[in-house]
């Protein structure tokens, strides 16, 4: 039996569909990253992303256009960010009861509006969803060639976006400012630039980031709105920050090293191995708690995260 | 300096209010351009709310303020920044992973560029021009505390400050730092800048030009130092006449040892933050710790009260070995600890006076009834304290969030002096306390100490460790130098050594 | 000051809290809930008022239909309770939800086999087993952050999705599934473990005066006995209890074994006091459900069972809502998390103040 794993062509599925499934943990990943170096920590996520992948769903069948769908998921993940924002930086609400409160949102909002929607349809009506974008001749490069270049566009985004917002946090002006924020707010504060529309920015832009990973699970492969779809990816999203160590190529690596799981299982489950499936779908969770066993160290993490900043 | 010189700064008639609070009441004073002028007055006098509004952390409820002969509205700090105000707050604004570039440097440019090559020569420029020693390379988590307010000055000058306020800045500096940074603040001034120093050390304030001397919100006056002397200033501050704290020897310091520490060390990482520290106290003797901040104190406390165990080294109280012993344990064998950090370690705000009273001992016996705490008992304890301890508070109900630093410091002590009938650890018990309640510490430490309790009594404060101990010990980097006897020591001696000379006569 | 300035006006933060800010809050939850409801309505072309209407009468229209709010709100009680002891404590125990599914399944484990014996002591075996088994589960991410440093927030989440896999693994062709049957769930309980029924007319049974008993346990609890002294004290420095002697590894451990107790009693009464089976469908979302009930309530006993009620009523109201008007039921998810928001809103706006700038 597990002869029949290691076949090539089973390895490079699994690999390939270890991309496929990080996409949107890696778009989330990004988005929490660049909120937490802010100083925010958006316990949301799981909210947003489920929003994301309801509404992009809903405009792409409205519509008839899946990067309608895409966008109008970005544009929802980034106005419950925003929303979010306002009572995490503004009114200074404590952070992990908001989010929270936001999770539940999303839940029982997409599940209600899904209802809502299609109350007389029997299935929800799926919607075609993207397709593969290979890259020519990259993606006919033996084994590397599936894995890599022959992904959907929002995949090549979710790659592309590590080595942006890495530049961003530690080649721009901004990025310093926003890291600033994230350690010691005060010194922004004390040099006459506002911390708040700093912070803003970067949970709005995490929201977007959850909206578009949310897309991804709906328009880009599900092809339809499942009540709770998300299941639990926006917690491995903040999972993966700090596995991750709040640097963006670790977080690339933790991104992988659960969706491998994942894949893994999946490929599993397609081989018959007799395994119960309720462990296999256990894995990512369990390796989750073990992953923050092992990364201890919160050394690293933003120095005032999850603290709003006071001027006192 | 031209009698019609334009002040660089000019206050008139500046109030601030907080709900009924009157932190600054009608203050108006003139700072000339290469002027170093003093803010004088004891702790809660309002010496930090007028720096704040003139660096528009706060907005004045009334009154104007001047900047080279024009007005200017101070609502941020990027206007007080616009107007050349440039500020040293007491506690740094620094972040510990970056770089000094980076600190420096962070939000100052435009664009999204980072242009650290003007960046780094900027800072050169102004490194040479006063004097100053910085690696502009160094992750700020290395440098020492009296480095890393070179950074902050640097900081300051960086954004083109014409003004700089500097709030307590020798507080955690050795005798040595100080001077280098006066000899700085002088080449500063002959360039113009002025320079306005929040002191309460008259050694500092006595090299000033003027002083303007606050107290309880209004200005009591601005005058000419080189017209005044200390006693004058002092009695301006304080509103009466205080000398300075006189001895009050009890009977001789017994002889019979109490504490004994025996090469105590302690590791963080591969750093020993205690390096070998022994020392004695004996029955009714006070032994000072002299230091700076951040020299070992803290971690010395930690270990002798049981918060964490030493890695090496022993303790023992009347013989009975103390180390590894948990911080219940400790108290229970007489032991009263007066952490540095009053709303940190000894109080939880949001608790009230009587249940503050009885923190760590609110399992035991008598303040219970079956399962239930013993509320009337609490109650009885809490006035019994509120009278013995005159703490100003609404009563036995109200919440330590609201008490001042005094009585809160009050309400540490009558827990603490209650617990402690063998030992007594107090860690820089008067800091950030006004004139009243240091002396009513000292005098409840006499007084514990007469009763024949051994007092550990750490502090940066020289007077007051002269004024109260029998010997004088000194801290420098986790190593304790030497212990003096306090009546033949001098402060030179002491100072000396506070800043790591160990040989008598070095330079 | 912390201060945000627009067009001519100026938002500052108070310095000491509105003695209004609870009540306010609660009001614009309340308007807040009732708006964003009617669009909601609206928009799935319902009459708000006929909703609301229905929702009112389908909670508390009769007898029985007021009995059923009243089992609806009996978990809602104990996962409002779990929350309640932890946050008040700051110890973020997001995982009443597994611990729920915890208690249920500790206590079927501990009872199944016991078909026959009398219901005095099937029935006690349950609630211990309730409690135990909630206990654990909670001790679990206690053990969890305290020895590993693992964030309690994150770690009560994962285990939440771990244990409905286990139940699922027990119950879907598993030891405990019910023969010959097709459906992921256990056989019906014995009638020697069923919670008796304590208003005739009306599916209310004993779990909901256990409920009520808690409640009152838990008040005592806080206010006054030492453990609640050192959660209050803990909720609000938590390093100055160590540095004064208390073993605040222990303290940790002991919130979260309580609150997990309560939680687990929440899965039990409902397996044996309402479904009289064992399956998810059962006991999922009182966990999450309960921390908003906790947050409305104010973190006080009393108030959780108000809002628990409140909370039982509109689950009730929502299926005679959805059988008149067609609006789901599943509207009533959102609804809780506004309220939530809204109060969380209403309550932090009320510590700041609009003030005029009198200058530029």
């Amino acid at each position: 039996m597990l002869d029949t794993l290691f076949q090539a062509s089973i390895l490079v599925s699994i690999a390939a569909a270890t991309v496929r499934i990080a996409t949107p943990l890696l778009l989330a990943a990004l988005g929490e990253l660049v909120a937490e170096r802010g100083g925010v920590y958006n316990m949301g996520l799981e909210g947003m992303m489920l929003m994301g992948a309801f509404t992009g769903y809903l405009a792409a069948y409205e519509s008839g256009s899946l990067w309608v769908g895409v966008a109008a998921a970005g544009f929802t993940g980034a106005l419950m960010a925003f929303v979010f924002a306002v009572m995490v930086i503004t009114l200074k609400v404590e952070q992990i009861v908001t989010g929270l409160a936001v999770n539940l949102l999303g839940a029982g909002l997409s599940t209600y509006w899904l209802r809502a929607a299609f109350a007389g349809d029997g299935q929800t009506p799926t919607i075609p969803f993207f397709a593969n974008a290979p890259i020519p001749y990259l993606s006919e490069l033996p084994y590397v060639g599936p894995v890599l270049f022959d992904q959907k566009l929002i995949t090549y985004l979710a790659f592309l976006m590590v080595p942006a917002v890495w530049f961003f946090l530690y080649r721009t002006r901004y990025g310093l400012i926003l890291r600033c924020a994230g350690d010691n707010p005060k010194a922004l504060d004390v040099k006459g630039i506002a911390v708040a529309p700093v912070q803003y920015a970067a949970v709005v832009f995490g929201g977007l980031m959850a909206g578009l990973g949310g897309a991804f699970l709906s328009v880009g492969s599900a092809a339809r709105f499942v009540p709770e779809m998300t299941n639990g990816r926006g917690w491995l999203a903040i999972i993966i920050v700090i596995a991750g160590l709040w640097r963006p190529w670790s977080i690339l690596v933790a991104a992988l090293l659960f969706s491998f799981l994942d894949a893994l299982q999946l490929q599993i489950q397609g081989i018959g191995i007799a395994i119960p499936y309720q462990l296999l779908l256990m894995m990512p969770y369990v390796a989750a708690i073990v992953a923050l066993m092992v990364r201890r160290s919160r050394a690293s993490a933003p120095a005032m995260l999850g603290v709003p900043y006071l001027r006192e | 300096m031209t009698p019609n010189e334009t002040p660089r700064l000019s206050v008139r008639h500046l109030t601030k209010r907080f709900g009924p609070l009157v932190a600054n009441d009608d203050i108006s004073l003139d700072v000339m351009p290469g002027e170093l002028h003093c803010l004088l007055g004891e702790n809660g006098a309002g010496k930090s709310t007028l720096s704040s509004c003139l660096y528009g952390l706060y907005r004045p409820d009334g009154g104007e303020i001047w900047v080279d002969g024009r007005p200017v509205h101070l609502n941020s700090p990027s206007d007080a920044i616009a107007a050349g105000m440039g500020m040293v707050h007491q506690h740094f604004v620094l972040v510990p992973s970056f770089t000094v570039m980076e600190n420096i440097a962070v939000g100052a440019g435009s664009g999204w560029r980072l242009d650290y090559a003007g960046v780094l020569d900027r800072i050169r420029s102004i490194c040479d021009a006063y004097a100053i020693e910085l690696d502009p390379s160094q992750p700020i988590g290395e440098l020492s505390v009296g480095e890393q307010q070179w950074v902050e000055i640097v900081k300051v000058l960086y954004m083109g400050a014409r003004l700089l306020i500097l709030d307590e800045p020798t507080a955690v500096l050795t005798p040595d730092e100080s001077k280098k940074l006066f000899t700085v603040i002088e080449r500063l001034l002959a360039d113009g800048i002025s320079v306005l120093l929040i002191s309460h050390k008259m050694a500092e304030v006595m090299r000033s030009d003027a002083v303007s001397v606050l107290r309880k919100g209004r200005l009591v006056g601005t005058v000419r130092t080189a017209d005044t002397t200390r006693d004058e200033l002092t009695s301006m501050m304080v509103g009466r006449r205080v000398s300075a704290p006189v001895r009050v020897d009890g009977e001789a310091a017994g002889q019979e040892r109490m504490l004994a520490v025996r090469d105590l060390v302690r590791l963080r990482d591969t750093r020993r933050v205690l390096d070998g520290i022994s020392f004695d106290v004996a029955k009714g003797e006070i032994l000072g710790l002299a230091g700076v901040s951040g020299n070992g104190q803290d971690e010395l406390f930690e270990c002798l009260c049981g918060l964490v165990a030493p890695d090496e080294g022993s303790v023992t109280l009347a013989d009975k070995p103390l180390h590894g012993l948990s911080v219940a344990e400790v108290a229970a064998e007489g032991v009263g600890y007066v952490p540095s950090d009053r709303f940190r370690d000894g109080l939880v705000a949001d608790l009230t006076v009587s249940e503050n009273l009885v923190l760590g001992q609110h399992w035991q016996g008598r303040w219970r009834r079956g399962p239930f705490l013993d509320r009337g008992a609490l109650d009885a304890n809490a006035r019994r304290a509120i009278e013995t301890y005159s703490i100003a508070a609404g009563g036995p109900d109200s919440a330590c969030r609201k008490l001042s630093g005094g009585n809160a410091q009050k309400v540490i002590l009558a827990r603490e002096f209650t617990k402690a009938s063998k030992l007594l650890l107090c860690n820089q018990p008067t800091r950030g306390l006004d004139v009243g309640a240091i002396e009513f510490v000292h005098r409840e430490l006499v007084r514990k100490r007469d009763e024949g309790c051994a007092v550990l009594l750490a502090s940066e404060e020289l007077e007051d460790l002269f004024a109260l101990c029998n010997r004088i010990g000194v801290m420098f980097r986790g190593r304790l130098l030497a212990i003096l006897d306090a009546r033949s020591a001098t402060h030179e001696e002491v100072g000396r050594l506070m800043a790591g000379q160990e040989s008598a006569g070095a330079a | 000051m912390s201060e945000f300035s627009l067009a001519g006006w100026r938002l500052e933060r108070r310095i000491e809290q509105s003695r209004f800010s609870r009540p306010i809050g609660l009001a614009v939850a309340l308007v807040g809930a009732i708006l964003v409801c009617s669009v909601l309505f609206v928009s799935a072309g319902a009459n708000p008022l006929t909703a609301f209407a229905t929702l009112a009468k389908g909670s508390f229209g009769s007898l029985r239909v007021t009995g059923e709010t009243l089992v609806k709100a009996t978990p809602l009680i104990f996962t409002g309770l779990a929350a309640c002891v932890a946050f008040r404590a700051r110890l973020w125990n997001i995982g009443a939800e597994g611990q729920v599914f915890a208690g249920a399944m500790f206590a079927f484990w501990m009872q199944h086999n016991l078909g026959g014996y009398p219901a005095l002591v099937q029935i006690p075996i349950v609630v211990a087993g309730g409690i135990a088994g909630g206990a654990l589960y909670a001790g679990l991410a206690a053990v969890l952050k305290t020895r590993f440093s693992v964030d309690e927030v994150i770690s009560t989440v994962m285990l939440n999705y771990i244990i409905v896999y286990v139940l699922s693994m027990l119950l879907l062709r598993g030891p405990w599934s019910e023969a010959g049957g097709f459906f992921e769930q256990s056989a019906r309980i014995d009638r020697g473990a069923v919670l008796p029924i304590v208003l005739a007319g009306t599916r209310l049974h004993a779990g909901f005066l256990l409920a009520i008993v808690a409640a009152v346990l838990v008040y005592f609890l806080l206010k006054r006995t030492p453990l609640g002294y050192e959660i209050k004290a803990a909720g609000s420095n938590l390093r100055a209890l160590d540095v004064q002697g208390t073993n605040t590894r222990r303290l940790i451990l002991v919130v979260f074994l309580v609150s997990g107790a309560l939680a687990g009693l929440a899965g039990v009464t409902e397996v044996y006091g309402v479904q009289y089976r064992l399956k998810a469908g059962a006991i999922a979302g009182y966990g999450y459900s309960g921390i908003i009930v906790a947050i409305l309530g104010q973190l006080h006993p009393a108030g959780v069972v108000v809002a628990a009620i409140l909370f039982g009523a509109l689950l009730n109201g929502a299926i005679l809502m959805q059988i008149t008007t067609g609006v789901p039921s599943a509207l009533i998810y959102a609804v809780q998390a506004i309220l939530l928001l809204f109060f969380l809103a209403g309550w932090a706006a009320c510590n700041f103040r609009l003030r005029r700038i009198a200058d530029a």
